[in-house]
C-alpha cells in the first residue's frame, strides 16, 4: 500500500507526512511542539480547548491545529509567530484563573500540561486578581470508581476523559454535566467509573484532576526512573513505562505503540508489579540430606545442577521446562540446554487466562494467557502442549524413575501456572528425584524444589517477548537486580558453559545475535536494531 | 417611510394578539402559490431565482440563502434534511415568534419551496422550547397542510413527498447556532460542532443539511410569487435587499416588531414606534440584537443594513433594535449582556467558558463602584482574546458589547471608577395598569 | 452499559407509546432523547428525578451519564420538584430596561421565596430567566406555557394570586 505523502512547512522546516495527517501529529515530525490540551491522536476531535492555535497562510484567522488535516502539498504553518504566542497566552490565562494553583500537593505536578505550557506560552502574573475563583465545592476529591479520584476544580474541560469511556472503553460512565462556566465530568449517581481500561482516564488527563487511587501521594514525580519495558500480566505485551525510585516500582504507564496497544492498558496490568513485593529469592539453596534448605554459592549450585541433569540424561529421563515468563533468550538458552541434554521431555506452558481486550484503532489487541511469552518460547524451540492433559503428559515424560530430573524455569507468583500448581501435578512432581527451580520468588514450586537459583525480575532484567500478535518487542532493564541475584541469562549462559565449554554468547544482546542466526524472521536484526513498535513475525497457525 | 407589508401582510403588528392565519384564509390571500409555481420549475431554477434575489439569512449572520442551497450535493445516495431555526433566542428579538404565532403557513410554504430545490424530503422545524404556544400553532397549520394534500407523499399532486415536524428545543441559546443545533436535533447537548465540515456537506445525522432562519425562510415565497428582481429592487443597494422585520424594544414608547426595506435608520424606525418612551433623549442603542456593538445616538440616521453597521463596527444581526434613554447605566446593560452569554456559554471551549464570566465578574464590579483604573484596559485584552479564538461565534457575541462599550462609552466606565458607584441609579417607572 | 446502583426505572406506558409514536419520524433513537425528557418531565410534575432519567436512558439505550449531560445542558430541564406552577420572569436587557430586575424581587418578595424554591403553600417556583423572545412585552414573565405581558409588581402579584 503506497502512501500518498504531502509536503508541510512549519516555522520554515518542510516535512513530507502522509496525506490527511493531523497538524498536531505532524508537527513533531518537524521538530514543533503544537500545545494542546483537548486532542488526543486515538480520541474524536472536539477543538475545544484551543490552546493549539497556529497561523495557516491563506486563512483570514488562526486555526486549530487539531482540526486541520494536511490534504495537499505546500500548507504553510507559523507557530512561531506573534499573533499565536498572543492567543496561546490569552488561552493559557483563561485556563489559570480558576485553577486552584495547587501544585505543591497536586499529584499531577511534574507532568502537567497547565505547568509546562505556563512555563512555556503563559505569563509570569496573574490580572485575575479581585474576583473569586469559580470552585466545585464539596468535589475535591471525587471517588469516580475503584481506580480513579476527580478533583473537579483543577478540571480544565477538555472531555478527554468522557471521550475515553464513549469511544475507547465503548462503557460510557462519564459525562459532560452542567454548562458553560459550571460545566463539570462525573460519572451518574450511583454509577462507577469501573471499567477494564479505567485508569487510562487518568494517563490522558493533561492536568491534576484525575488521579490514580494506586499512585495518588505516593511519589513525586521528578524523582521516578523511567523505563520503556513491557507488561508482563498476559501476552498482550503492551509496552509500559515502568516507572521506579532506586528500585522500587511506583506504577506502570501505558507507553504509545500504534501497533500493540496504541495508548492503553488494562487495569490490571498495571498491578502486577505488585507481585515483585514478594518474597524475594536472594541466595541459591540446596536440600541436604535431612530434607533442609541451605544456603550455597552459586558455583555449587550450577555444578549440582549440571550433576543431576547430566546423570538424569544417562540414567533415566530429564525435563527442561519454561513458563511462558522466560524472555525468548532465556527459553532459547533453556531449549539449547535441552538439546545438549538430548532429551525430548522440553517445552513451554500455555495458561489459559482471563480475555484481556485493548480496543485498538488496528481492530483490538487480546490477551488471553497468563504468561507473557508462550510464543517466544516456542518461537525459541519449546512447544507449549496445547492443553492441560498434554501439560500433564509432558511433565509425566520427563519425570519418569528414580533418575529422573526436572528443571522448572519459573517466575514469581503473578500468573502461577495452575497446570504446575494443582495438587495432583505437585505431587506427580515430587516424584522425580532432583527437582531445579530458578526464579525470583518463593512459591509452592521452591518448596519442593532440590536446589533453587535466584534470579531476576523482569524489571531487572532486559530481552524480548513475543505477544499474542506474534510481535516480537524488546524491553529494557529498570535497575539492576539485587546483590547475589543473577538474571535469567546470565544463570542459564553459566550452566550451559557447564556443558559446552565453548559457548560463546554471554549478553542478552549475544544470545538474541545466535538465536537470530537461526530464525529467518529475524535476519540481520540485532537486539539493539529490532525497533521500538517490534516485528511483527509470521502468525503460526495455532 | 411608507411601507408595503409583505411579511407582515397578514400579521396586525406585534402586539396584537392575533389567531393564527387558517389555511384557507391564506390560500385566499394567495398563499402557497410560490410553491405551486416553483413545483413547476426545476429545483436548479429555483436555487437560481433565490440566489438572483440576493435574499441573505435573516437569522444573524447574514449569508446568501441561495448560495447556501447550492452547496447541497445534487448527486447523493444520502437523504437532505431541511432545519429550519426557530430558536429565536438573542435577546431583543422576537420576530420569529410573531411570524409563527400569526402565519405559520407562510413559514411552511417557504420550508417546502426550500425542500424542493435541494431535494430534501424532511424538514425538522427546530423551536426554542419556551415557545410551547407557537410549536402548537405550528403543528396545527401542519396538520391543515397534510390534510389538504400540500404536505405528505403527493405535495400538490406534484408527485413530490415532504414530511414536517416541529422539534422542540430545551432552553439554550447556542442552540440557535447551526452546528449546535443539529447536535441538539439528534439528542445531544448542543455544542457547536468543528467547520469544516459543513453542514451543507456533513448536517444532520451525518447528511446535507440546509439550516435557515424562520424569517428568512417566510421571505421565499414572496421571492417565487413577485420574483427575485422585484424582491432585489427593495432595500438599499444589490448586497441588502428585501423586506425586513425590526424588532424594537427597550425605552420606546410602541415596542414591537416593524416591517420595513431593510436599511431603515433608527430615526425612521423611531418615528413608527412613537419615540423614545416618554420623549427622553436617546443615549446608545442596539441595532442587531445582544451580540451586536452598541451605538450612540450619533448613529441613529445610519441605515440599518448588512454592510453599513459592519462598516461602525456593529452588525445587522438578527436587527433586534434595544433603545436605551438617557437615564441608562451602559454599564449595567452590558454586564446584563455579559452575564447572559456567560450563563448560555456551552462550556466546551476555553476562551468561551472562561472568558465570558470573567468580563461579566468584571463589569459587575465597574457598576457597584468597585473598579480599577486599569479594568477598561484589561477588558480590551480580555475580549482581544476571546475574538476568532473560540470554536463557535458565541465568544464573539459577548465581544461585541463588551468591547463597544470600553471603545465607545468609555467615559460612562471612568465615572464609575472616579465616583466609587453608579452615577445611574435605576429607577423603574412601572406603567399604570389598565 | 455499565452496572448501574440505581434501580432503573420502567417508563409510564403513556411516555413510552409517546416515544413510540416518534420513532419513525427520526433517522436515530437518539435523535428522540429531547422529546423524551419533555414527555418524562411532564409525566414526573415538572422536574426530572433520577429514575425518570434512567428510564429515558434505558428506553433509548444511551448510557445514563450522557442523558445526564443532555438534560444538565438545557435550562427547561430541571431536577427538582417545583410547585403547582413554574414562574419564570425575564430580566435580560429589554426587560431590565422596564424593571423586569424589580419584577422578579417583588414576585419572590410575594411568594416568599429564593431563586427555584418553592412557595410554602406549595403553589409557585421562581426563577430568573433569559429573554424569552417576548420582549414587546417587557417586563414580562411566563407562568407555566402562558406569557403575561407589561408587568407591573401589582399586576404580577394579581396574577400569582389568580392561580390555583
Amino acid at each position: 500500500m503506497s502512501k500518498n505523502m504531502v509536503s508541510v512547512t512549519i516555522d520554515g522546516r518542510t516535512v513530507e507526512v502522509e496525506a490527511g495527517s493531523n497538524l498536531v501529529d505532524a508537527s513533531l515530525k518537524a521538530g514543533v511542539q503544537i500545545p494542546h490540551y483537548c486532542y488526543h491522536p486515538k480520541l474524536s476531535v472536539v477543538g475545544q480547548c484551543r490552546m493549539c492555535l497556529v497561523k495557516i497562510e491563506g486563512m483570514p484567522n488562526l486555526q486549530t491545529g487539531c482540526t486541520t488535516q494536511i490534504m495537499k502539498d505546500g500548507m504553510e504553518v507559523r507557530i512561531d509567530d506573534d499573533e499565536v504566542r498572543a492567543a496561546q497566552e490569552g488561552m493559557m490565562e483563561f485556563l489559570l484563573i480558576n485553577h486552584p494553583l495547587d501544585c505543591p500537593i497536586c499529584d499531577q505536578a511534574g507532568e502537567c500540561g497547565l505547568q509546562d505550557y505556563s512555563f512555556k506560552h503563559g505569563q509570569a502574573f496573574s490580572r485575575f486578581s479581585y474576583e473569586d475563583k469559580r470552585t466545585y465545592p464539596g468535589k475535591e476529591r471525587i471517588p469516580l470508581g475503584p481506580n480513579v479520584v476527580l478533583n473537579m476544580n483543577r478540571c480544565i474541560q477538555c472531555t478527554r476523559c468522557v471521550r475515553f469511556t464513549e469511544e475507547i472503553s465503548g462503557t460510557g460512565e462519564l459525562g459532560f454535566f452542567q454548562r458553560g462556566s459550571r460545566a463539570e465530568i462525573g460519572v451518574f449517581p450511583g454509577n462507577e467509573l469501573d471499567n477494564p481500561l479505567s485508569t487510562c482516564v487518568v494517563d490522558i488527563c493533561p492536568v491534576g484532576a484525575l488521579t490514580s487511587t494506586q499512585f495518588r501521594f505516593a511519589e513525586r514525580v521528578w524523582y521516578l526512573d523511567k523505563k520503556p519495558s513491557l507488561c508482563t500480566g498476559c501476552d498482550a505485551g503492551c509496552n509500559i513505562t515502568l516507572e521506579h525510585r532506586r528500585g522500587k516500582i511506583q506504577r506502570y504507564k501505558p507507553r504509545a505503540n500504534d501497533e500493540v496497544n496504541d495508548h492503553w492498558m488494562c487495569d490490571f496490568g498495571r498491578t502486577t508489579f505488585q507481585a515483585y513485593d514478594e518474597p524475594r529469592l536472594s541466595t541459591p539453596k540446596r536440600r541436604n540430606g535431612r530434607g533442609e534448605i541451605r544456603t550455597i554459592t552459586w558455583d555449587e549450585a550450577l555444578t549440582s545442577i549440571h550433576h543431576s541433569l547430566a546423570h538424569g540424561a544417562a540414567m533415566g529421563t530429564v525435563g527442561i521446562l519454561a513458563r511462558g515468563a522466560a524472555t525468548t533468550e532465556e527459553a532459547y538458552l533453556l531449549k539449547l540446554l535441552a538439546d545438549s541434554l538430548e532429551t525430548p521431555h522440553r517445552g513451554g506452558l500455555r495458561e489459559p487466562g482471563p480475555e484481556r481486550l485493548i480496543p485498538t484503532s488496528n481492530g483490538g489487541l487480546v490477551g488471553s494467557e497468563i504468561t507473557p511469552n508462550r510464543r517466544g518460547a516456542e518461537l525459541a524451540g519449546l512447544e507449549a502442549p496445547s492443553s492441560a492433559e498434554r501439560t500433564a503428559k509432558m511433565l509425566a515424560g520427563a519425570v519418569n524413575g528414580a533418575h529422573s530430573a526436572l528443571l522448572l524455569f519459573d517466575g514469581g507468583r503473578a500468573g502461577l501456572d495452575n497446570a504446575l500448581r494443582s495438587p495432583a501435578a505437585l505431587e506427580g512432581l515430587r516424584k522425580a528425584e532432583t527437582i531445579v527451580v530458578v526464579g525470583w520468588a518463593t512459591t509452592e514450586l521452591t518448596e519442593i524444589a532440590d536446589i533453587v537459583l535466584p534470579i531476576a525480575t523482569h524489571a531487572e532484567t532486559e530481552g524480548t517477548l513475543v505477544n499474542s500478535q506474534n510481535r516480537i518487542q524488546k524491553f529494557e532493564r529498570a535497575f539492576p537486580p539485587p546483590a547475589g541475584v543473577r538474571t535469567g541469562v546470565e544463570a542459564l549462559v553459566d550452566l550451559l558453559r557447564k556443558f559446552r565449554p565453548d559457548f560463546a554468547p554471554k549478553t542478552v544482546a549475544d544470545v538474541f545475535g545466535l538465536m537470530a542466526t537461526e530464525l529467518s524472521a529475524l535476519e540481520d536484526v540485532s537486539l539493539t536494531e529490532l525497533p521500538a513498535s517490534g516485528i511483527q513475525l509470521p502468525v503460526r497457525p495455532q | 417611510m411608507a411601507a408595503e407589508a409583505i411579511l407582515l401582510r397578514r400579521s396586525h403588528g406585534a402586539t396584537a394578539l392575533q389567531a393564527p392565519v387558517p389555511l384557507e384564509a391564506y390560500r385566499g390571500d394567495g398563499g402557497y402559490e410560490g410553491l405551486e409555481k416553483a413545483l413547476s420549475m426545476e429545483p436548479g431554477d429555483v436555487i437560481e431565482e433565490v440566489k438572483a434575489s440576493g435574499l441573505r439569512g435573516r437569522g444573524g449572520a447574514g449569508f446568501p440563502a441561495g448560495v447556501k442551497w447550492g452547496f447541497i450535493p445534487k448527486e447523493t445516495d444520502q437523504p437532505k434534511y431541511l432545519v429550519c431555526n426557530a430558536d429565536e433566542s438573542e435577546p431583543g428579538t422576537f420576530k420569529d415568534r410573531l411570524l409563527m404565532e400569526t402565519d405559520p403557513h407562510q413559514l411552511i410554504e417557504g420550508c417546502a419551496i426550500c425542500c424542493y430545490a435541494v431535494g430534501a424530503h424532511i424538514c425538522y422545524i427546530y423551536i426554542r422550547g419556551e415557545y410551547v404556544r407557537q410549536a402548537e400553532i405550528l403543528e396545527t397549520a401542519i396538520r391543515e397542510a397534510y390534510d389538504a394534500g400540500v404536505l405528505g407523499d403527493n405535495v400538490l399532486k406534484s408527485g413530490f413527498k415532504l414530511d414536517m415536524r416541529v422539534h422542540r428545543g430545551a432552553g439554550a441559546y447556542i442552540c440557535g447556532e447551526e452546528t449546535g443545533m443539529l447536535e441538539s436535533l439528534e439528542g445531544k447537548r448542543g455544542q457547536p460542532r468543528v467547520k469544516p465540515p459543513f453542514p451543507a456537506i456533513i448536517g444532520a445525522f451525518g447528511a446535507p443539511t440546509v439550516i435557515n432562519n424562520v424569517e428568512t425562510l417566510c421571505n421565499v415565497p414572496h421571492v417565487m410569487t413577485r420574483g427575485a428582481q422585484w424582491f432585489s429592487d427593495v432595500g438599499t443597494d444589490e448586497r441588502n435587499t428585501g423586506p425586513k422585520l425590526y424588532c424594537i424594544s427597550g425605552h420606546v414608547e410602541r415596542p414591537g416588531v416593524y416591517e420595513f426595506p431593510i436599511g431603515v435608520t433608527l430615526d425612521e424606525l423611531l418615528e413608527a414606534a412613537g419615540g423614545v418612551l416618554g420623549g427622553k433623549a436617546l443615549k446608545a442603542f442596539i441595532p442587531g440584537g445582544a451580540s451586536a456593538a452598541l451605538l450612540g445616538a450619533e448613529h441613529s440616521h445610519l441605515p440599518m443594513d448588512f454592510d453599513s453597521l459592519a462598516k461602525v463596527g456593529s452588525m445587522l444581526g438578527s436587527a433586534a433594535v434595544v433603545v436605551m434613554d438617557e437615564t441608562t447605566c451602559l454599564v449595567r446593560a452590558v454586564q446584563r449582556l455579559a452575564k447572559f452569554f456567560a450563563h448560555e456559554s456551552c462550556g466546551q471551549c476555553t476562551p468561551c467558558r472562561e472568558g465570558t464570566n470573567w468580563s461579566q465578574l468584571v463589569l459587575g464590579r465597574i457598576e457597584r463602584g468597585e473598579g480599577r483604573p486599569e479594568d477598561p484596559d484589561l477588558l480590551l485584552r480580555m475580549t482581544a482574546n476571546m475574538s476568532g479564538t473560540a470554536l463557535c461565534a458565541l465568544a464573539d457575541a459577548c465581544v461585541g458589547p463588551v468591547r463597544s462599550l470600553v471603545q465607545n462609552f468609555r467615559p460612562e466606565i471612568e465615572e464609575h471608577l472616579a465616583a466609587g458607584r453608579c452615577p445611574h441609579p435605576y429607577r423603574p417607572v412601572f406603567e399604570e395598569t389598565a | 452499559m455499565p452496572e448501574t446502583e440505581v434501580a432503573a426505572a420502567e417508563l409510564p406506558e403513556e411516555v413510552a407509546g409517546a416515544i413510540d409514536e416518534l420513532r419513525r419520524h427520526y433517522p436515530t433513537a437518539e435523535a428522540l432523547l429531547l422529546p423524551a425528557l419533555h414527555f418524562a418531565q411532564k409525566h414526573w410534575g415538572g422536574w426530572l428525578p433520577e429514575e425518570a432519567i434512567l428510564a429515558v436512558a434505558a428506553e433509548l439505550d444511551l448510557a445514563p451519564a450522557k442523558v445526564l449531560g443532555v438534560v444538565t445542558f438545557y435550562d427547561l430541564f430541571h431536577q427538582s420538584p417545583i410547585g403547582r406552577h413554574r414562574v419564570r420572569v425575564c430580566t435580560n436587557l429589554s426587560c431590565a430596561l422596564r424593571g423586569g430586575q424589580e419584577i422578579l424581587e417583588s414576585v419572590k418578595r410575594h411568594l416568599g421565596v429564593g431563586e427555584n424554591e418553592v412557595s410554602a403553600d406549595g403553589r409557585c417556583s421562581v426563577a430568573e430567566f433569559e429573554c424569552l423572545g417576548a420582549c414587546e412585552q417587557a417586563p414580562m414573565m411566563m407562568v407555566d406555557d402562558e406569557y403575561h405581558p407589561r408587568l407591573t409588581p401589582q399586576s404580577a402579584a394579581e396574577i400569582l394570586e389568580g392561580l390555583d
